[in-house]
């Protein structure tokens, strides 16, 4: 484990009811014997072999690379089961949860890619499952509503607040509260109290180890790693395969939004400040009076008002920097790769993408690893919206 | 030990006020502020509704404050309940020192009782309340004995505020019992009492009870509101206050 006690650094802790403590603690315990048990790890790894589609391939974007003057490789988490890196974690919380005798899981989503990544894992391991979405999301990203619903999960639509993912999360919090002695939630961002981040850290690092991998083979790692940044599961999971590489130059884009003003944006790091927030101490967007202010991504899997505490930590040590890509320059960045690599990605991902398109220049000659952590299907009605319908 | 539950500046500062010292008059012991924050995890529709649109009105928790001092002279102990950020932001080691003599004690929802030192360590000199749940193990209930809090505040039902306590069931009874046992504090039943009935079987089997949701129901509506508490804490028995 990383954490300390269940703090990065200052950030992190566990700022939740008193009555998940229990459940948070034999979480934590399942998960420590999860970490001890090579049957446990190899039946993990067989689903993620022949369910998933572990290992993702590294793909050198050849078209890209010769436009912009820098190798660009990607990471493919896209072409996982579900769509995006969202599974590796709720194959392993629902492991988790069955090791624990809880016969229901509940998840968050604002995407609604760790919504279907969990219904799915629901359907595969017979528990029962809720997902929290709220109805701004759920209207934006209608075909993963229907996925859920399909893979028989309840999708249940939050209509408090902004109505995206914060709202999302607090309603989930409500509902375990409530149904902790039979239900286990999936939190889908390496966010939460402790041992969540930890947790969600862990079962997506296979995203960095296996890139590593890659390029030990290759002959030498590559110059940066960039990474998108909401709550953070697909970057830590990336990051982590690097962050003893001093060499490798690591990169956190978070949403820019319209505009840094507040309420335009989500940039947490580049915008909050320190606060606690949904379980953990972290860099939250916030105003003068301590309230949580609004956020705003064109991607709604990036639209949080906070992120992981390990990223607030990673900031301050140095050794990620953390900067943000708006909605017109991921946009962009989506047309270019879906244009000249025929692969449509994410927004949350384009705007990985969007970095490196935008630093083309400080790039030249560079190699450059992107994680790209999801595919854009879901995406096509915003798409369609912001371009009329042009694209 | 019967105590309310008023938000602070809801539906605005006038009517909180006046909602306070309607409180004070109709004989409660000790009255729970609220200082609203925006993401109230803790809380069912009738608060977290209040809570966020008063957060959002951009109320700041120093006005919430002078509001409460205004109610001082009534004698009623004050508490504030809220989110751990409203103070980490306010700071922690300021907001110790500006209710130091207002506040009896703080309530925080979000703060399990392991992380209090999260806050004595950074400059908290009031008590924060403990809590015990029906979810909580026999050490759980040994370390809410070490906390300095006047009372162990007991949530006795799972979920969150608005949601109906099940005085009949064998669990809730017995977890009290241990409390009492295990802590030599008062216990207050919170959460789950709406009625002077729930009041009645609180105070038979514990020390005391909170009642949030139904008053925070009645803060706009001044004349309902004394109506409700003089029904809820006249037809009660007189606590050890």
């Amino acid at each position: 484990m990383r954490a300390h006690n269940g703090f990065y650094g200052e950030y992190g802790g566990q700022f939740v009811t008193e009555t998940l403590v229990p459940a948070l603690d034999r979480l934590e315990e399942e998960f420590l014997n999860f970490l001890r048990s090579d049957e446990d790890r190899e039946r993990l790894d067989g689903y993620m072999r022949d369910y998933a589609g572990r290992p993702t391939p590294v793909y050198f974007a050849e078209n890209i690379s010769k436009k912009y003057g820098f190798d660009l490789y990607l990471k493919r988490e896209d072409l996982l089961h579900t769509g995006a890196h969202k599974i590796n974690n709720t194959i392993g919380q629902a492991l988790l949860a069955r090791f624990m005798g809880k016969g229901r899981v509940i998840a968050e989503t604002g995407a609604g890619q760790h919504g279907v990544a969990t219904a799915t894992a629901a359907a595969l391991f017979g528990l029962r499952c809720t997902v929290y979405m709220g109805r701004t999301d759920a209207e934006r990203q209608l075909p993963n509503v229907r996925r859920m619903k399909l893979l028989g999960a309840q999708v249940s639509v939050v209509e408090i607040g902004q109505m995206t993912l914060k709202d999302a999360v607090s309603a989930a919090y409500r509902d375990w509260v409530a149904s902790v002695q039979d239900t286990h939630y999936i939190i889908g961002s390496a966010i939460g109290p402790h041992p969540f981040p930890e947790i969600v850290a862990h079962f997506q690092s296979v995203i960095g180890d296996e890139s590593r991998v890659f390029f030990s083979r290759r002959g030498g790692l590559p110059d940066a790693v960039i990474a998108c940044v909401g709550g953070g599961s697909n970057s830590i999971g990336m990051f982590r395969g690097f962050l003893d590489d001093r060499g490798v130059e690591l990169v956190g884009v978070e949403a820019g939004g319209r505009s840094p003003l507040p309420g335009d944006n989500a940039a947490s790091i580049g915008c909050g400040i320190r606060g606690i927030f949904q379980g953990c101490l972290s860099y939250v967007i916030q105003n003068g009076t301590f309230q949580i202010e609004d956020v705003h991504s064109v991607s709604a899997g990036l639209d949080y008002a906070g992120t992981g505490p390990e990223h607030a930590h990673l900031h301050d040590t140095g050794r990620v920097r953390y900067t943000s890509v708006d909605d017109a320059a991921a946009l962009t960045a989506f047309h270019e790769l879906t244009r000249l690599e025929g692969i449509i990605p994410a927004l949350e991902s384009s705007h990985a993408v969007g970095y490196a398109l935008r630093q083309a220049e400080s790039l030249a000659g560079k190699t450059v690893l992107v994680n790209l952590s999801g595919r854009g299907d879901k995406d096509m009605d915003i798409i369609d919206a912001m371009t009329g319908g042009e694209s | 030990m019967k105590g309310i539950y008023i938000l602070g500046g809801y539906p605005d500062r006038g009517r909180f006020v006046q909602s306070m010292r309607a409180v004070a008059e109709a004989g409660a012991d000790f009255i729970e502020v609220g200082i609203p924050f925006n993401d109230p995890v803790a809380d069912g529709p009738v608060i977290a509704g209040a809570a966020m649109e008063t957060a959002n009105s951009g109320i700041t928790v120093e006005e919430i404050l002078e509001d409460m001092e205004s109610c001082r002279r009534s004698g009623v102990r004050l508490f504030a309940m809220t989110y751990c950020n409203i103070i980490y932001r306010y700071g922690i080691a300021r907001f110790s020192e500006r209710c130091r003599g207002l506040l009896e004690g703080v309530i925080l929802a979000d703060l399990p009782n392991r992380m209090h030192s999260f806050f004595y360590e950074r400059g908290l000199d009031l008590p924060i309340i403990p809590f015990v749940t029906l979810e909580s193990r026999g050490d759980d209930i040994v370390s809410a004995s070490y906390s300095p809090g006047s009372f162990v505040y007991f949530i006795g039902l799972r979920g969150i505020t608005g949601a109906t306590a099940d005085f009949e069931s064998t669990e809730m009874t017995e977890q009290v019992v241990r409390v009492r046992q295990h802590t030599g504090k008062r216990v207050v039943i919170g959460f789950g009492i709406k009625n002077g009935d729930d009041a009645r079987r609180a105070l038979a089997l514990a020390d005391g009870f909170v009642v949030g949701t139904e008053a925070v129901r009645r803060q706009g509506d001044l004349p309902a509101l004394r109506e409700y508490l003089e029904g809820l804490l006249q037809t009660v028995p007189a606590g050890d206050h």
